[in-house]
């Protein structure tokens, strides 16, 4: 099964969990499985049109999803898809 | 009291490294950068380019020093703290002790669009020890209207990112972190804290970077974004190159440079997490500290040197800088502070 890596700062949103498995052939599907599971992850990622939000990066492995096909992007059963804010401190 | 003789001689260490070199660190020497926010990132950054001998470094920051600095912002010490002193001036001063061969300007100021370009104009590199992606879309506009080469870092907890930013070579910062996250969804270092040791690895990651960028290294840069967390022992490469040109950019593909006009940022901001408000004017003339003292002398503990004024009144420490911008602290209220600033400092 696919797994979702959750950032830090999302964490609260998945009960503590740092990855979490999940379902779909599709970045798309995997990421709303997830959120199905979690509505507050959800709405942190995704804006209410359904698109991620724009300072929220998705990468399949470690490729950045906005040069393949976004959430169409294909996802195998071995593969991980991480969410990864910016980290804004310094 | 300067021990060298040869000015080359106190860098061999380093020029023995056979991608530097005599001839790389001659480079470093003639080269110049503008160091934009000096606490934890720039702190590192500085101490890292002032020892390798990078010749002209401009340092510009707009806050003072508290003790709670100290566990991560390297330069300064508890005498700093009691001196009152601006960040700039006292990372200048313990610098200017490290290497007197270097030139070091310190710039006590808050970067807005107004500034950037006077800031980053002749310099060879931008380097970004700032805590918000406000002043990085700033340096990112100015960094792509100008064409000059940046280095990103950012840290949270124990966790850290970097790229390197070339423009029309790689992405830009607005290619990969497209909008500022609204304030309250990502956490702060004053919220989430911070880890000396994290902000070490990513600032001297971009100071690396920095040191390859002016000596010529080009090949060996950076291409990627680089992400660690030092508490779970991860480092992680993420390929963003391709997205060069495959998001349509408003800065580095439309030259459209809306922080750099100010259409985008606001600079009377509260201090996220630090209970303060920051009050933005840029007065024409200087204020007269002697005078303000005298007229705020029935107020409690009114101190002031050459680069700050501070005061307490109604339960709020006013630290004022010479331009008349003020940080209040006791408040997150904009509105408040505002009538505050009018009410101890004037309009």
């Amino acid at each position: 099964m696919p797994v979702v890596r959750i950032p830090t700062p999302l964490r609260p949103h998945t009960d503590g969990q740092d990855s979490v498995e999940s379902t779909g052939t599709t970045v798309g599907e995997v990421l709303g499985n997830v959120g199905t599971k979690y509505p507050a992850l959800k709405e942190r990622i995704f804006d209410d049109a359904g698109e991620l939000r724009r300072f929220v990066n998705v990468y399949l492995n470690n490729e950045d999803i906005r040069y393949l096909d976004d959430l169409a992007t294909a996802v195998a059963a071995n593969d991980e898809v991480s969410i990864i804010p910016a980290v804004a401190g310094g | 009291m300067s021990t060298a003789v040869d000015p080359i001689e106190r860098y061999s260490r380093q020029v023995r490294f056979p991608m530097l070199g005599e001839a790389g660190q001659r480079k470093l020497m003639a080269s110049r950068v503008t160091i934009c926010g000096c606490g934890a990132l720039g702190t590192v950054l500085a101490n890292h380019l002032v020892r390798a001998g990078v010749g002209n470094i401009r340092i510009v920051d707009r806050d003072f020093i508290e003790t709670h600095n100290l566990q991560r912002q390297i330069l300064f010490d508890e005498q700093d703290v009691a001196d009152n002193l601006p960040k700039a001036e006292a990372a200048a001063r313990k610098l200017r002790l490290i290497n007197s061969q270097v030139n070091i300007e310190a710039v006590v100021t808050d970067i807005d669009h107004t500034n950037i370009l006077d800031l980053v104009a002749d310099a060879d590199l931008i380097l970004d020890g700032t805590d918000n992606f406000e002043t990085r879309y700033l340096i990112n506009d100015a960094a792509v209207k100008l064409n000059k080469p940046w280095v990103f870092g950012g840290v949270i907890g124990s966790e850290g990112q970097s790229m390197t930013i070339r423009p029309g070579i790689t992405p830009c910062i607005r290619c990969v972190v497209q909008d500022n996250p609204p304030p309250g969804m990502t956490p702060t270092c004053e919220t989430a804290g911070v880890l000396g040791p994290a902000v070490s690895v990513v600032a001297s990651f971009e100071a690396v970077e920095a040191i390859k960028i002016l000596s010529g290294a080009y090949d060996a840069l950076n291409t990627e974004l680089f992400v660690i967390d030092i508490w779970d022992w991860t480092f992680r490469r993420l390929k963003i190159k391709n997205l060069l040109g495959k998001v349509d950019c408003p800065c580095c593909q439309q030259k459209k440079f809306e922080w750099l006009e100010g259409d985008l940022g606001s600079h009377t901001t509260t201090l996220c997490g630090r209970n303060a408000v920051q009050i933005a004017t840029r007065r024409s003339e200087k204020l007269n500290f002697a005078e303000m003292a005298t007229r705020l002398n029935s107020l409690a503990d009114v101190r002031h040197n050459a680069f700050m004024l501070r005061f307490a009144a109604e339960g709020h420490e006013f630290t004022v800088f010479p331009d008349g911008r003020a940080i209040i602290k006791g408040t997150n209220d904009i509105s408040k502070a505002r009538t505050l600033y009018a009410q101890f400092v004037g309009n």
